[in-house]
């Protein structure tokens, strides 16, 4: 196969230089500008999609837990793993990564580690034996240029939403470890400090020209580039220059003081966007029981009589056209560009029809009795053997010969003795957090 | 069954179709069905082929990155499945000597996911411009205890039920809206293009999930009509 990257013709190459000696950019910006940052999470914790201009980035969290390395006995352990998908780019062929995945995934690392932005200590279960290995995954969608940029925000995102299960140490030993179902106890998130964030510059004509967040055009174009970590606090945690053109130790200054002002600016953005997410998360666990409530308008019947409907609503996007999408957005809608907030209104309207509806909802009234709150109300849960044997398979792929026992769905089904405190599933329970019982016996006390 | 969400046995989750989300690929398209989102790309058609791929006709490679973790066996089976239906729907003979690559990414995974796949890579393949003889429609279909069927089964269903069967049929030749369409002669003509069981199921539940299929089908398949058809230029 012949090799597929692009190549600048020689008018395109010598455009892109003069232009740039008069601060200007082919796609318009300014030297120093970033271009348009788009954060979307996913359906699950931890799954993030950042777009940079025309750069997609998708960032995906998972954690298991594993024995740790020897030297440091209580630390649990972080893995970048990149993919330079084929879809990204003409030039990416499938199969072992190539030097520029490899340097992206080590310079996302070494932000990430070094600066101890996550914290490991608080991954570490039983020391010397248990602790949480936590992966991200980071897949290239899309190669608009700067793909350490987006994908550095992309692992921060999902690191920012992503949550590990609750376990606990207890048994005979104080080695057994009872990992619970995120359905019983709320996970957890990662205890992460600060946010460093990789900024980009591409240095053209003789070092003396540099532009920030560079597309793949001038990319092709520049002379050399320079990418470095600054968290909001302007702490330098990298710095990457991997050959190219030689600059002055004046411009590297500049470099560093724009891109802590840009650092700032984008740990803002994501600041904001993840607790939007977040937010909405929570306010969508506590009105998670309508399973009566018939979804509005909806995709209607399919029977194999009724020819009769016209073509229903299904949507069918476009990117210009992001309002196109059709209102019956369900609870599992990503959070996309149009804000659900037009849904929002409808909801609290049936959920006030039954117990568990935010208007009647008060965590500290005796009155609420959970055995009617029951699971008549609830969908079908997964069976519970199912469920263990999902568990136990997860755990012995961790583990080798330790002993950990996974806590199956107990609360789920019904009754069971080992869990008297997380019986009732899918209710208020969850969205309470267990310390709130304290007032309530306090309450009933006094 | 109460199915999650208050769905009945012939609802299927929402759906919807990006077209071209991805600037570089020559075509490229987002589907999702409820909670399962899959991207494909499309390169395409790009000169030669493979070694041991026939140069008379154009060849399709499709490669499949699941969410997390490496590529293993369930992946090449996935990209063996799909490369198999949808040679079956490409006109192979218009650019011999060439090789289109449909390169596909899980976003998300709420089961029908080989369906939804399938889905999204046709539509990437017509947005693309490759040439078509018919598009694929897939779907995903769930035999319960008692002999129902239920479409487009969730990845909770998809753990209990018994035995489950992805299907993928050509696009149907008319529009559901016309009254001549009712005709049973119209229905049987389309064949079963790609069919995928797991579990055990009898013939009869088996015929019936066929049955079910085809008809939800059309629905799917008048949806991308309409999609293919919205930017379609005038002059067309």
């Amino acid at each position: 196969m012949m090799d597929q990257r692009w190549r600048p013709t020689v008018n395109e190459r010598e455009f892109i230089e003069h232009a740039l000696q008069s601060d200007l950019r082919i796609d318009g910006r300014r030297p120093f500008d970033f271009r348009k940052l788009k954060i979307a999470f996913g359906r699950e914790d931890g799954s993030a999609e950042v777009e940079l201009g025309e750069t997609r980035v998708m960032g995906y969290v998972t954690a298991q837990l594993v024995q740790p390395y020897k030297d440091r006995p209580n630390e649990g352990t972080l893995a970048i793993f990149t993919e330079f998908s084929p879809m990204a780019d003409p030039a990416f062929e499938p199969g072992r990564p190539g030097e520029a995945a490899i340097e992206l995934g080590r310079v996302i690392d070494r932000g990430l580690r070094e600066s101890r932005a996550v914290d490991m200590e608080s991954l570490c279960v039983v020391a010397g034996k248990h602790v949480w290995s936590v992966r991200v995954d980071l897949h290239i969608l899309d190669n608009g240029g700067n793909l350490i940029d987006a994908a550095n925000i992309a692992a921060l995102a999902a690191l920012c939403t992503f949550r590990r299960p609750e376990c606990t140490v207890g048994g005979d030993d104080g080695q057994q470890v009872t990992v619970h179902d995120p359905e019983v106890r709320d996970p957890l998130p990662l205890a992460i400090h600060h946010l460093p964030i990789a900024v980009t510059f591409a240095y053209f004509g003789d070092g003396n020209i540099m532009v920030l967040d560079p597309t793949y055009k001038e990319e092709a174009v520049m002379g050399g580039r320079m990418t470095a970590t600054i968290n909001s606090n302007g702490d330098v945690c990298s710095i990457q220059k991997a050959g190219g053109e030689g600059v002055t130790s004046s411009v590297i200054m500049q470099c560093l003081r724009i891109a802590s002002v840009k650092a700032a600016d984008i740990t803002s953005k994501i600041k904001s966007n993840v607790d939007e997410y977040t937010t909405e998360k929570a306010v969508r666990k506590v009105k998670r029981t309508p399973v009566l409530v018939a979804k509005k308008n909806d995709v209607p019947d399919i029977t194999m009589e009724s020819n009769d409907g016209a073509l229903e609503s299904q949507t069918s996007k476009t990117p210009n056209d992001a309002q196109d999408t059709s209102k019956g957005d369900d609870d599992y809608r990503i959070k996309r560009i149009s804000p659900l907030t037009g849904d929002r209104t409808v909801k609290p309207k049936q959920t006030s029809m039954f117990l568990g509806g935010p208007s009647n909802w008060d965590p500290y009234s005796k009155g609420v009795s959970l055995s009617s709150l029951r699971i008549s109300q609830l969908p079908d849960p997964p069976a519970k053997p199912n469920d263990k044997r999902h568990e136990d398979a997860k755990s012995r792929l961790s583990e080798s010969n330790l002993d950990v026992e996974s806590m199956p769905n107990s609360g789920i089904a019904g009754e069971s003795d080992e869990a008297k405190e997380s019986v009732s599933p899918k209710s208020l329970k969850d969205a309470v957090k267990p310390k709130h019982k304290r007032k309530k016996k306090q309450h009933g006390k006094s | 069954m109460e199915r999650a969400e208050g769905r009945k046995a012939n609802q299927l989750r929402k759906y919807s179709c990006t077209r071209n989300p991805l600037g570089r690929a020559h075509g490229s398209a987002r589907w999702e069905q409820g909670g399962t989102a899959v991207v494909a790309a499309v390169y395409g058609p790009r000169p030669g082929t493979r070694k041991g791929e026939n140069p008379e006709k154009a060849s399709i490679e499709v490669v499949w990155k699941p969410m997390t973790g490496q590529s293993g066996r369930q992946e090449k089976e996935y990209e063996m499945t799909l490369k198999r239906t949808l040679q079956s729907i490409c006109l192979l003979t218009v650019h011999p000597n060439t090789t289109t690559s449909v390169i596909l990414q899980v976003m998300s995974d709420d089961g029908s996911l080989l369906p939804c796949a399938i889905n999204a890579s046709c539509a990437a393949l017509a947005f693309a411009g490759i040439p078509l003889k018919h598009l694929a429609v897939a779907i995903g279909c769930g035999v319960l205890e008692n002999g129902d069927v239920i479409l487009d089964t969730s990845k909770a269903e998809e753990k209990q039920l018994k035995s489950f069967a992805h299907l993928v049929f050509p696009n149907s030749s008319k529009s559901v809206d016309l009254k001549e369409s009712q005709q049973k002669d119209g229905q049987s003509e389309r064949g079963l293009i790609t069919s995928i069981t797991h579990g055990v199921m009898s013939e009869e539940d088996y015929f019936n999930c066929i049955e079910r299929g085809l008809a939800a089908s059309s629905r799917i398949s008048d949806f991308m009509r309409t999609t293919l058809q919205k930017h379609t230029p005038d002059y067309l």
